[in-house]
């Protein structure tokens, strides 16, 4: 596949998946927010009852907007992950697109490189599952 | 490579790329060297059923991405609930046409 197409590719998947986060995000703070204990639109919850390592995501992202730092990072350390990556992606793409460089794409695939690399992805894999079940005795 | 090599190829492993794609491989391996016949005869593709079945079980946690390589797609539909459930359901329609996708960069890659 040509570079370029490849850049767009996920250039268009990121993007798309940061504008519907900031849709969700907006629709819930215009008066939308659902009542709690219902399971949102995760698929995992909603079909065995059992949260998944990344439920609470959004609850953590708006924790955060309100300022609560402390908060948000225990309800679900993911929420600031989501929340740099959601504020970060658009900026770099949009600055990569204004001087016609292509670092993000480079710093993606640099990264998918890292996360493929056994020592990596092994303690990454071991941090998601204590987060599902730190998530799993939260009862989130 | 000859005709009959290349066909055979063809045949037993077209479940593994677009249709549409299968003309332009054909006319690649008929110009390929002969030496790297052994190198593609034993690359290791990946099935688009297997990702299909992956991406109903583990979609939400991103394992059909993570198992054709798209790592940080994987990571992304991970720590967002599978996209808010959206992307899940997506995936369902898009990866067995993805896996075939990497399957054709796995050849290509393996010929240069």
């Amino acid at each position: 596949m040509k570079r370029s197409s490849q850049s767009r590719k996920i250039y268009a998947i990121l993007l798309t998946a940061c504008v519907a986060g900031y849709f969700r995000i907006g629709w819930l703070l215009s008066g939308n927010l659902p009542d709690p204990g219902t399971a949102g639109f995760c698929l995992i919850r909603r079909v065995t009852g059992v949260p998944c390592p990344s439920c609470g995501t959004t609850r953590s992202i708006l924790l955060l907007m309100s300022g609560d730092i402390a908060g948000s990072l225990l309800l679900n350390p993911f929420g600031i992950i989501v929340a740099v990556i959601m504020i970060g992606t658009p900026v770099w793409i949009m600055a990569d697109f204004l001087s016609r460089r292509r670092s993000f794409l480079h710093f993606y695939l640099h990264a998918e490189r890292v996360v493929r690399t056994p020592g990596v992805a092994a303690t990454l894999i071991l941090l998601v599952l204590l987060n599902w079940v730190w998530n799993i005795g939260k009862g989130l | 490579m000859n005709a009959q090599k290349v066909d055979i190829f063809i045949m037993s492993n077209s479940k593994y790329f677009e249709s549409h794609h299968l003309p332009q491989i054909r006319d690649r391996l008929l110009q390929l060297d002969d030496s790297k016949w052994t190198v593609i005869q034993f690359l290791q593709f990946k099935d688009p059923t297997v990702s299909l079945i992956v991406s109903l079980v583990g979609g939400t946690l991103g394992i059909d991405r993570f198992i054709i390589g798209d790592t940080g797609l994987g990571v992304g539909k991970l720590i967002t609930c599978g996209g808010l459930g959206i992307w899940t359901i997506v995936d369902w329609f898009l990866i067995m046409g993805a896996t075939r996708e990497k399957n054709t960069a796995i050849l290509l890659s393996a010929m240069y």
